[in-house]
């Protein structure tokens, strides 16, 4: 009778508490303010708009249409993140054929969305994505990044050495379907830094996370 | 410049380059009583005044020049373009073209350009301005010169096969920088280029074939930005070792105490009948 009754408690403190307990001791998906919030945010210095014409039509500039010449923007090559453990090469990326961006194949390099911002530009959201894992290769070093605290300080090191500093002002886990894509992608607005990786819940019949891990981040000094 | 040329809506709406610039503003309207309106001047050798309904716009227009957009009300326009510093009162036009309709929300550019046998003439182009998918830039070719026709090529390969003044070609392609050049159409006599053209992604880049056979033949470049669209989406892992469900150990944990629970509470009832 008594044994009966003690199986009986401790199986309902197992079968409750455990996941009680394992969902407690889960990293927050969202820490900070939230990534929309940020990335909507007006820029500080809205570019003046030329005012409307009058009747009499304005005098204007020209310039010689020679075509300019071709120019190769300065790429960023090195990606860190203090306290998180997130140290990664970066390289340029594109788009797949499917419209989506291309990550980089090894989970330890991450890609910086090069027809974008560049970390450094003077407006715009810079956007780096990484793997989160591979079946083969393991967790990707943007693993990490559901652990990154608001207050933790982001470096990019450009191809001729310059660095950027970040300071991360969110972390939001959102569903793919929702993910703000006009937002994380903008070019124009105030300068940002945005990085990507997958988390949530995994599908194993898509092969696929459902939601991505977003970490916003505004410069720094 | 000598000789004087006027063309008139009629002769523009003929060519369908009017008709188009009133059709296609419709869709890109994004100010609602004004029009993005640019001017190129790709007739060789003349500076020239450009006037609209009777007030300069543009002086001292040098050849080869392209002006910033020009956020113009939208409305009629009467346009000519006279010899730098002369007088319109008593100066004939070197080209003009009336009541040309520019529609709020258009963008367009307008070319005072020679014609294949080489008058000067004014053409306004409707600018596509639609988005571009990402990773991908719109070229847009338009022959000014005064040249039969011709085929524009990329990289030695032909993008653009017969195309004559004052006409345009235009395609999506990807991003980057390709090799152009100009050739008489159906031959492998190059007329301009090769040049390095920079085809930045999310924009339209307009190619301007113009000049002539006397001043030689160049190219002009005019860039729309702004086109761009974003990724579909960020695929970011394929294996789902950072899965954030249950681990499977816990849940049958998990399961095996609700079990122990279930199975105690049924002998407990049991030994209380």
């Amino acid at each position: 009778m008594r044994a009966s009754a003690a199986v009986l408690v401790l199986g309902t403190v197992l079968a409750v508490g455990l996941p009680t307990a394992w969902v407690v001791t889960r990293p927050e998906p969202a820490a900070g303010a939230p990534v929309t919030a940020v990335l909507a945010t007006t820029p500080a210095t809205t570019p003046a708009t030329a005012p409307p014409a009058a009747a009499a039509a304005p005098r204007v500039a020209a310039a010689p249409a020679t075509p300019p010449p071709v120019t190769t923007p300065v790429p960023p090559v090195r990606l860190e993140v203090a306290g998180a453990g997130i140290d990664a090469p970066l390289d340029p990326v594109g788009v797949m054929p499917d419209g989506a961006m291309a990550i980089p194949e090894d989970v330890d390099r991450v890609g910086w969305y090069r027809f974008g911002a560049a970390p450094g530009a003077p407006g715009g959201t810079a956007v780096l994505a990484g793997h989160v894992d591979d079946a083969e290769q393991g967790l990707g070093v943007l693993a990490a990044l559901r652990d990154v605290q608001p207050g933790a300080e982001v470096r990019v090191t450009a191809a001729d050495g310059t660095a950027t500093r970040w300071q991360v002002v969110g972390r939001e886990l959102i569903e793919k379907q929702a993910l703000p894509l006009d937002q994380l992608f903008q070019r124009a607005g105030p300068p940002r830094l945005v990085l990507v990786t997958c988390g949530g819940e995994f599908d194993p019949a898509l092969r696929s996370y459902e939601s991505n891990v977003v970490v916003v981040a505004e410069p720094l000094g | 410049m000598s000789r004087i040329r006027t063309t008139t809506l009629a002769a523009m709406a003929a060519s369908g380059l009017v008709g188009s610039l009133a059709v296609l503003a419709a869709p890109s309207a994004l100010a609602a009583d004004t029009a993005t309106v640019s001017v190129l001047h790709a007739v060789p050798g003349v500076p020239v005044d450009v006037y609209a309904n009777g007030e300069e716009l543009i002086p001292d227009f040098q050849p080869g020049t392209l002006t910033d957009p020009l956020e113009l009300p939208a409305g009629s326009y009467d346009l000519a373009v006279y010899p730098a510093g002369s007088d319109p009162a008593s100066t004939q036009p070197a080209a003009s073209a009336d009541d040309v309709a520019v529609p709020a929300g258009a963008n367009a550019t307008i070319v005072a350009h020679l014609t294949p046998e080489g008058t000067p003439v004014l053409t306004p182009f409707v600018n596509d301005t639609s988005a571009v998918p990402a990773g991908q830039a719109r070229v847009t070719v338009r022959h000014t010169a005064a040249a039969p026709a011709v085929d524009v090529r990329a990289g030695g390969a032909v993008v653009a096969p017969g195309l004559t003044n004052p006409n345009e070609a235009a395609l999506t392609v990807p991003a980057g920088t390709v090799s152009a050049d100009v050739v008489l159409a159906g031959t492998s006599t190059v007329a301009i280029g090769p040049a390095d053209l920079s085809l930045a992604e999310g924009t339209n880049t307009i190619v301007y074939a113009w000049g002539s056979g006397d001043a030689g033949y160049q190219l002009a470049v005019q860039t729309l930005s702004g086109l761009h669209s974003s990724p579909s989406g960020v695929p970011g892992g394929s294996a789902g070792q950072a899965d954030d469900s249950l681990p499977t150990p816990l849940l049958a944990l998990s399961g095996a105490g609700l079990v122990a629970a279930a199975l105690a509470g049924r002998r407990l009832l049991a030994s209380r009948v």
